[in-house]
């Protein structure tokens, strides 16, 4: 990198339209966010008014404080994280295993099972929702988190699959089989090994699971009928405007409170995350 | 993969059990959630299957007969002429973009780079409900700040303009709704892959008098390729695949100004109980998309036979 | 030693199914030898939170056998909602569905025929326009419940300051000459959403059009009738009094919201809006008053859709016998008079009618059921709703397109779907 080195008046000048591109970047990027913070602690009357303001008038945490109390908050929140969690924890586990197999051995099928993975990628899940009901039905799944968990984790395989390999193969084998040398097995040998150096590649891989099956709602809302205690944030969310009925700001309070844990751990994870994404996909 | 005689690793033990014992998970999982599945939805798309068959079982085959009623359905064409549109639309903005942001990034100094890439992290961290929502009173026609602004700015006709009642004007804003969701994704992604390109390669393309453009595209370009194509790809999927933001904007109107495949396919199945034509949509738009990718894959399978 | 991260992923497996069997034994079968537990959906809204609590308490007492779980549903996805539950193995034992909506469950195969059992629930005298759609080929699958039809909220004391006596408005030119004097000095004569269809379904009628009509064996939308384009015409006249948004329902935003929050003189709403307004701003207590929507000539009011719900049984529900103990109080005399009074609803049957007499809402809204109409009777009306071309339309024509033309498209739209099905 070069910025270093020390800005002359012309070079700040020079510098100028770059900065103001980042800038409006930043705009445009934050402003509906900035809009969904603010209705969330503008006072009620001013929220649907016929002259919205960009920066509101007064500031109040009850939105904030009614969304925690209603009814069932944290348990929907216990139910996402639940189902999110294992999902995406069981995505990587089972990932790992065939990015492994991918990256690092040689069997016939190969070529054919990444092209399926890569073809899984396209499943029109929107359309399964029918089939996958029966099949739920019939072997006694409907109403369970488990069930949920399965397809998210079906949901965010393809992608961690695809990233893990491509960071797998970018490890060198030398590594391992140097280790090998020295006693260890073929697993120890990748557990001691390469696994540390994976760790990036996994955790960019586990928050796009992460924020994938946070957000999902549409199986939420169709497989989990009559336990109601059983259903997750996103549909709580999208049953919002009438939970409260007369408190939007709510209902944007409480979307931030959604988006709050995805964005903590991208946050603290961002560097990793970066060059996670990268090694997947430069081999990719 | 034929059988050819290691080349690089010839220390390699024959092959045994192990890979397959290591993919066999991950095919289990694909077998069972995926593959049966869409073997369910192919029979559905083939049967008389509505609301009645849903709760008793026993539906009756009847052939390509979905598949007809939907091919000779006008309204399925204006469907599909509309999802290519849309997802072109989307896909060049967001790569664009993308790419832009991206270039941008890598040339900002250190703590506006840090800025940039939270804000992009904090778009991406949304709910998509509560984002969709937000854009809705953005541009709702009495309540909305966007026709508020234009109003006071002087551009009068603004106030209390529908856009959701105009075809063109709902049309653009999901549009400029999921760019806004997408670039994220892929500005940071295509960032990470901008920063391995070598900063010698650079050097050396300067002392030979090149210029940002011809850099862009001799050097860096080409370097990132994979990855963009990568990105590429996955977005043609995920915005042919749009369904959550249309579905809670706009249902897929004014009319059918933002009815694209998905939405098309919810709306027969689940809302008109047609779960047989609305397996026939998605078989067909599963097809389409294959179309669009085939060349993608074909690549990709090849890349797969060259490195192991 | 190779296999042991495998060994991990099938205890990883297996674990996710154990928690798959050890959830599923549910709480609704387990207590053998407790109360059985019945599983009620209502829609939101349909009774308040004293009712439902005075309710359950006054049934418990009456069933001790019987542990009444009653879950509120939103209005929002509730058709896919009720499909998954009808086609389930465990549904839900009583659902609430909308007398618009229960024709096509009806006709499904998935609820509990009471054909035998209509005369003990005093059937002759049910509403006719919940107990039609509840019937399929000569079976009754749906009880009727509750009806409501719209009536015009005001203001009393917009109206006062503005010198107008709301009795006096007997007519459509006298509404519109009244809501044009109110629609000044920032006060909003009505507050009337562009999308309020069922409005707009009430004038058409009114000038003897309909929504869609049936020739033979098939269906033909009528939007484009000269009758119905009169309609639009009125709604647009009238729409132009206030600040309604021209391209959106009464449930974005929440119309009594709206009201609440400003000076706003009349909105067209089921009475228990009002309560809904007041709750939202307890300053208004009190200034609220109803009156029929107006017709053309002072002695027929205006022709309103009557809206309710039905009670419906899944077949697959595993508690059948409670089920309809259930349904016989909800819908039986005692409980009826309570629960119109407390909703300002119309009871189930025209025998109870006199129950809700003393109600100012109930009574203008009774007014208006003289002249109560439904929808289309048939299962595929359903399928128009959640496309509902009626509303593109009507933003259509409010933003100053061609009404001709737009009401041809949208009547073509609901000839497709009203014959594209069974």
């Amino acid at each position: 990198m070069t910025t270093n080195r020390r800005p002359t008046p012309r070079r700040a000048l020079r510098r100028l339209p770059l900065n103001a591109a980042a800038g409006l970047t930043v705009v445009i990027c934050l402003f509906p966010v900035y809009w969904m913070v603010t209705t969330a602690l503008k006072p009620s009357r001013d929220i649907q008014s016929y002259e919205p303001r960009l920066v509101p008038r007064a500031w109040t945490l009850d939105h904030f404080r009614a969304a925690v109390q209603a009814d069932g908050f944290t348990l929907f929140w216990r139910n996402s994280i639940l189902v999110t969690l294992s999902a995406v924890l069981l995505a990587l586990l089972v990932a790992l295993g065939a990015a492994y197999a991918v990256a690092r051995l040689r069997w016939r099928g190969r070529r054919q099972f990444m092209l399926a993975v890569f073809i899984a990628q396209m499943a029109p899940w929107e359309s399964l929702i029918i089939p996958i009901y029966i099949i739920a039905r019939d072997t006694d799944m409907l109403d369970r988190l488990p069930t949920l968990t399965l397809v998210y984790f079906m949901i965010t395989l393809p992608f961690t699959v695809v990233v893990l390999r491509g960071f797998i193969a970018g490890i060198p084998p030398e590594l391992e089989e140097a280790a090998q040398v020295d006693g260890c097995t073929r697993v120890g040998a990748f557990r001691r090994v390469a696994f540390p150096l994976l760790a990036p590649g996994l955790m960019a891989t586990s928050l796009f699971g992460f924020i994938t099956a946070w957000n999902e709602f549409t199986y939420a809302n169709f497989l989990i009928i009559k336990q109601q205690d059983s259903r997750t944030l996103p549909v709580w969310l999208s049953s919002f405007q009438t939970t409260f009925g007369t408190d939007w700001g709510a209902t944007m309070a409480a979307s931030t409170l959604f988006a709050l844990p995805a964005l903590i751990v991208f946050l603290a994870l961002q560097r990793h995350v970066t060059s996670g994404l990268t090694a997947g996909g430069v081999k990719g | 993969m034929p059988a050819t005689p290691s080349r690089r690793l010839p220390r390699r033990r024959p092959p045994t059990l192990g890979p397959y014992l290591l993919i066999a998970p991950a095919v289990l999982g694909m077998l069972y959630l995926l593959l049966y599945p869409f073997g369910r939805a192919l029979l559905i798309s083939l049967q008389d299957f509505r609301l009645r068959e849903l709760i008793r079982g026993d539906a009756e085959f009847v052939g390509l007969r979905n598949y007809r009623t939907l091919l000779t359905d006008p309204r399925f064409w204006d469907v599909v002429r509309r999802t290519f549109l849309f997802m072109a639309v989307n896909v060049v903005a967001i790569m664009i973009l993308s790419t832009l942001v991206a270039l941008m990034i890598e040339r900002l100094g250190r703590p506006a780079r840090a800025v940039v890439l939270s804000s992009l992290v904090l778009v991406w961290a949304v709910p998509v409900v509560a984002a969709t929502t937000v854009f809705q009173w953005l541009f709702h026609s009495e309540f909305g700040i966007v026709n508020e602004t234009l109003t006071r700015l002087g551009f009068t006709s603004f106030e209390g303009y529908t856009w959701f009642a105009d075809g063109s004007a709902a049309f653009t804003i999901l549009v400029v709704l999921i760019v806004w969701q997408s670039v994220p994704f892929a500005a940071i992604t295509l960032y990470s892959a901008l920063t391995t390109v070598p900063e010698e390669l650079y050097e050396s393309a300067r002392i030979d008098g090149a210029g940002a453009t011809r850099i862009f595209r001799s050097v860096t370009f080409p370097l990132v390729r994979p990855i963009f194509m990568l990105v590429l790809s996955l977005e043609v999927i995920w915005t042919f695949k749009a369904f959550v933001q249309i579905w809670v904007m706009t249902r897929g109107g004014p009319g059918d100004a933002t009815t694209i495949l998905p939405v098309y396919a919810v709306q027969t199945a689940l809302a008109n109980q047609r779960y047989d034509l609305g397996a026939a949509a998605s078989m067909v738009t599963v097809l389409l998309m294959s179309g669009v990718l085939v060349l993608y894959f074909r690549q990709l399978f090849r890349q797969e036979g060259e490195h192991t | 030693m190779k296999h042991r991260p495998l060994a991990l992923l099938g205890a990883m497996l297996l674990s996710s199914g154990l928690v798959a069997c050890s959830t599923s034994g549910g709480d609704s079968e387990q207590r053998a030898d407790g109360p059985t537990v019945l599983d009620v959906w209502l829609m939101r809204d349909s009774v308040s939170e004293t009712f439902q609590k005075e309710f359950e308490a006054g049934f418990e007492k009456a069933h001790p056998d019987i542990d009444l779980k009653i879950q509120i549903q939103e209005w929002e996805g509730i058709g896919e909602k009720v499909t998954a539950a009808l086609a389930s193995n465990d549904a839900p034992d009583v659902i609430e569905v909308g007398n618009t909506q229960v024709a096509q469950y009806a006709q499904s195969g998935g609820l509990t025929d009471f054909s035998d059992k209509v005369a003990e629930l005093g059937g002759d005298s049910w509403l006719k326009g919940l107990a039609e759609p509840g019937a399929w080929e000569g079976k009754q699958y749906g009880i009727p419940y509750y009806a409501a039809n719209r009536v015009v909220i005001y203001r009393t004391d917009l109206f006062q300051e503005a010198g107008i006596d709301a009795t006096k408005i007997k007519t459509r030119d006298q509404w519109l000459a009244a809501t044009e004097k109110l629609n000044r000095n920032g006060t909003q004569g009505i507050y009337l959403p562009g999308q309020n269809w069922f409005a707009l379904a009430g004038f058409v009628w009114d000038e003897g059009g309909d929504l869609a009509a049936r020739e033979g064996a098939t269906w033909k939308g009528g939007l484009d009738s000269p009758e119905a384009l009169r309609a639009m015409e009125f709604y647009q006249r009238l729409q132009a009094l206030g600040k309604g948004p021209k391209d959106s329902d009464e449930s974005r935003p929440l119309q009594a919201e709206v009201v609440a929050k400003g000076r706003i003189a009349q909105v067209i709403a089921a009475p228990g809006g009002a309560n809904l307004i007041a709750q939202s701003n307890p300053d208004l207590k009190g200034k609220l008053g109803f009156f029929p929507i107006p017709g053309k000539t002072p002695d027929t009011p205006g022709a309103v859709f009557t809206g309710g719900s039905d009670l419906v049984v899944p077949s697959a529900a595993a508690h059948q016998e409670e089920a309809y103990t259930f349904i016989k109080e909800l819908t039986g005399e005692a409980w009826q008079k309570k629960l119109a009074l407390a909703m300002s609803y119309v009871p189930n049957k025209t025998n109870l009618a006199a129950a809700v007499a003393s109600d100012p809402g109930a009574a203008a809204m009774a007014v208006g059921a003289a002249n109560g109409h439904a929808t289309p009777n048939t299962p595929q009306w359903a399928a128009v709703e959640a496309k509902n071309p009626i509303k593109d339309y009507m933003t259509a024509v409010l933003i100053g397109r061609d009404a001709t033309s737009e009401a041809g498209k949208a009547s073509r739209s609901i000839t497709t779907t009203l014959n594209s099905g069974s």
